[in-house]
């Protein structure tokens, strides 16, 4: 179960650094350049792009950390910290299906870098269920 | 101590973050200050990251190509654009800027790099802009797809938008509608694209000055670009 959190925090790290970097490039003021298998400045210069007056890079960049944080605990034996991971893990994977949704049929445009944070936290819901309701008897 | 070892790694990477966050948006000044040493590099100092890229000649695009600013211009800097990209559309008003700032110093070039996987209207775009070159006012038309690509990327039909732009800079517009469509605009298209794909292009826009990519974060803004070119003509100086 150990190396299920361990794997969460090093994975949630790469969550982290995608989000970062779009939010420097939010913050900067600076746009992601057109390529030809994405659409990202599409996707991140659309109004979905902030929420409430913050960019969602940034929120998300948060929800890594956080989730970066919980695994950390988990894996050091704070259980309590583990079982807060599945909340917060699923909203986070509500929102990239949300998010996916946006682009699939909204602004109509993917954007790598949004796709591959879904990806991570769908990785990262899946690791985290499996570790707590698959190999929870055996190994915690 | 593992009780606040978990703890000390979470302090650890925020610090991290937010550091690597802080060093990113400050950079924006920093990396043209290093693009301002001059090659080749004096000890302990760096060539910029243009100078440090190789200069693949590539194989040639549309001939003539379209090009404005003095002929033997210390920098030349080729766009490979995409009129209906939206970090194009906010380059263009910098690369403006530049070639006023820098007039005679600096020649420009444009190469079609249309886009359509992503942009419906960039091949229409690009042909409009070519049609109109074949009547010599392709600046012109790029400058008005450029400026206007909001009024005309969300149309359904861009077509007699395009040929509204045609009229307006004065041109032929009967010829413009058969020039549009011709084997010659689609031809100098892809002649354009084949060069593109010769130096590696991926995206839009991908500036080569003096034969060497510029990164994309040193295209905008235009402060940045400014001392790129700054840093290149003092190169040439010397």
């Amino acid at each position: 179960m150990r190396k299920i959190y361990v794997t969460a925090a090093l994975l949630s790290l790469l969550g982290l650094a995608d989000a970062l970097y779009l939010t420097v490039e939010h913050l900067t003021g600076a746009t992601v350049q057109c390529t030809i298998l994405s659409g990202c400045s599409e996707v991140l210069s659309s109004r979905y792009a902030v929420v409430g007056g913050f960019p969602l890079a940034a929120i998300g960049a948060a929800a890594y950390f956080t989730v970066f944080s919980l695994a950390t605990l988990a894996a050091f034996g704070y259980r309590a910290a583990g079982t807060l991971l599945t909340p917060l893990l699923s909203a986070m994977f509500v929102v990239s299906l949300w998010l996916i949704y946006l682009q699939a049929f909204v602004i109509r445009q993917f954007c790598q870098y949004c796709l591959f944070s879904a990806a991570i936290t769908s990785a990262l819901l899946l690791l985290v269920v499996i570790g707590r309701f698959v190999l929870k008897p055996a190994s915690v | 101590m593992k009780r606040i070892l978990p703890f000390i790694i979470i302090l650890a990477v925020l610090g991290l973050a937010l550091g690597s966050a802080w060093y990113l948006t400050r950079s924006v000044p920093a990396t043209p200050a290093v693009a301002s040493q001059p090659a080749p590099p004096a000890p302990g100092t760096q060539p910029s990251p243009v100078q440090q890229a190789s200069v693949n000649p590539g194989i040639p695009g549309a001939e003539p190509a379209h090009s404005q600013g003095t002929a033997n211009a210390p920098v030349h800097l080729e766009e490979f654009g995409d009129f209906e990209c939206p970090p194009c559309g906010l380059f263009h008003p910098v690369l403006k800027q530049m070639e006023e700032e820098f007039r005679g110093q600096v020649r420009v070039t444009f190469r079609e790099f249309p886009l359509p996987t992503i942009h419906q209207h960039a091949m229409a775009a690009a042909s409009a802009a070519e049609a109109a070159g074949l009547q010599g006012k392709f600046w012109e038309m790029h400058d008005l797809l450029y400026d206007r690509q909001n009024n005309w990327k969300t149309q359904f039909d861009v077509r007699p938008v395009f040929e509204g732009y045609a009229k307006e800079i004065g041109i032929d517009v009967e010829r413009y509608k058969r020039d549009v469509n011709s084997d010659l605009v689609a031809q100098r298209i892809f002649n354009d694209g084949r060069r593109a794909h010769s130096l590696g292009v991926k995206g839009t826009p991908t500036v080569f000055m003096n034969g060497r990519e510029v990164p994309f974060e040193l295209l905008l803004p235009a402060e940045k670009l400014r001392a790129t070119i700054q840093n290149e003509i003092q190169t040439a100086k010397r």
